[in-house]
């Protein structure tokens, strides 16, 4: 039996008590995340995450300010869930463009309470390598925040894959050493890239939230292990693999219990549902 | 001729559940002012259902176990697969969940009961589910009473 885990990646686009509080933030789960599902009570997620043995869940915001002219989910949204809930571990969002960049995050995280920084290149329209990212990237690395990036493939109709690359965050894993970055959904398709690059620099983790055909069992078996064999996981990454679901894309069980079926010892699954994760937010407290 | 339409809200806990709602449909007949008529039932969901059986806990068990079996959330490797398998634009999701349609559509998402002299009738051992097939979320149940009222009704 493992330890409950984290989920490291989570978007509170459904959750009701936030949409009747701030009736804006249904216009981004239906127009910018095009998630049609109904709203739920903030005790669906919390069973949610009880179904699937994990017992918290980092939730994301989104600062799309440049790119599409909106924030969809603000820092002081999540900082408002977070007082909801002792479940939730909030991650600030910050425009890269902004030239208050470095200064919006060092208040999410000193101010607000935030834990991380997540930034979605195809989203925010910049490319991780893009010099003007690096005094965000500065900054995070100085308050011991990891960054979750956006990689690989993206659903929303106005983003561009070229952004998510996974080769285009090699120049932030080199030049930032210190600075943990996680590359999210595998970075799928490109999945091979990403575990080069996690091979590489070991400051450069990956999150199992990956679903783009069949079902969450057939997916990730696909990914991680014909894609990539398990054991590289197994062996090489295992403190480098963390538990993601992108709720409510998918649902926080399937995923989970996807995870738990490819066959990774019990030793292992502890580190990626769990002590990953710790690791990675412990360092900046 | 009375109609009331109702909604209520269950929460279901589990992945597959089965909960019982014959309170909840004998409250909204007591409260219709409906005498003589019928009351129905029916989930707005379509990986729910709404079904009657015997309300004891070893039959939710089976009901639960046997539309698993028929209509499986992942079909046995090597044997079939699910065209519903795919990315859903309109969800902005990929759907994979057509074994708990499919379960929907077995077990049905209604159920009906006459009405007489202000009560619901059933049998002895009836109850009214509402079934869970892709929990845990909250649904929407519609209640609605249908008929003739006191004498003074029935214009």
């Amino acid at each position: 039996m493992r330890t409950p885990g984290i989920d490291f990646h989570t978007h509170p686009l459904l959750v009701r008590e936030m949409v009747e509080r701030h009736p804006e933030l249904a216009k981004a789960a239906r127009e910018t995340y095009y998630i049609g599902n109904n709203f739920q009570p903030l005790e669906t997620f919390h069973l949610e995450l009880d179904l699937a043995g994990i017992e918290k869940a980092v939730v994301l915001p989104m600062d799309a300010s440049t790119a599409a002219g909106a924030v969809f989910w603000t820092n002081e949204h999540i900082a408002e869930l977070c007082r909801m809930s002792t479940r939730f571990i909030g991650f600030a969002s910050v425009d890269p463009h902004r030239k208050d960049a470095p200064e919006r995050l060092t208040c999410a995280v000193q101010t607000l309470g935030l834990r991380g920084l997540k930034l979605n290149p195809p989203m925010q329209r910049f490319f991780p390598d893009d010099p003007l990212a690096y005094p965000l990237y500065e900054t995070a690395r100085d308050l011991g925040v990891p960054i979750l990036f956006h990689a690989g493939m993206s659903w929303e109709p106005g983003s561009r894959l070229q952004y998510g690359h996974p080769l285009r965050f090699e120049n932030v894993a080199a030049d930032f050493p210190k600075l943990r970055i996680v590359l999210a959904h595998l970075a799928w398709p490109w999945v091979v890239e990403a575990v080069a690059l996690a091979l590489k620099y070991p400051n450069v983790h990956l999150d199992t939230s990956a679903l783009y055909f069949d079902n969450p069992r057939d997916f990730l078996r696909f990914a991680m292990t014909h894609q990539v064999p398990l054991t590289v996981f197994e062996r090489s990454l295992r403190k480098q693999l963390v538990f993601g679901s992108n709720y409510p894309r998918v649902e926080i069980k399937n995923m989970a219990a996807a995870i738990d079926a490819l066959g990774f010892s019990e030793e292992c699954l502890n580190m990626v549902f769990r002590r990953n994760a710790d690791a990675l937010l412990e360092a900046g407290r | 001729m009375i109609v009331k339409l109702i909604r209520i809200e269950v929460q279901s806990r589990q992945d597959l559940e089965m909960i019982d709602i014959t309170g909840q449909i004998e409250r909204a007949v007591a409260d219709s002012g409906v005498r003589d008529g019928l009351v129905w039932a029916m989930t707005t969901h379509t990986s729910a259902g709404v079904l009657v059986t015997e309300g004891i806990e070893c039959l939710e068990r089976d009901v639960l176990a046997h539309l698993e079996r028929l209509a499986p959330k992942q079909p046995p490797e090597g044997t079939y697969g699910y065209w519903h398998n795919r990315y859903l634009d309109f969800d902005g999701r990929l759907g994979f969940n057509a074994g708990d349609h499919l379960k929907s559509i077995l077990s049905g998402v209604n159920c009906i009961f006459p009405v007489e002299n202000g009560k619901m009738v059933r049998g002895s051992r009836q109850k009214a589910y509402f079934v869970e097939y892709d929990g845990p979320l909250a649904r929407t149940v519609l209640i609605q009473v249908l008929g003739e009222g006191s004498t003074n009704d029935k214009t």
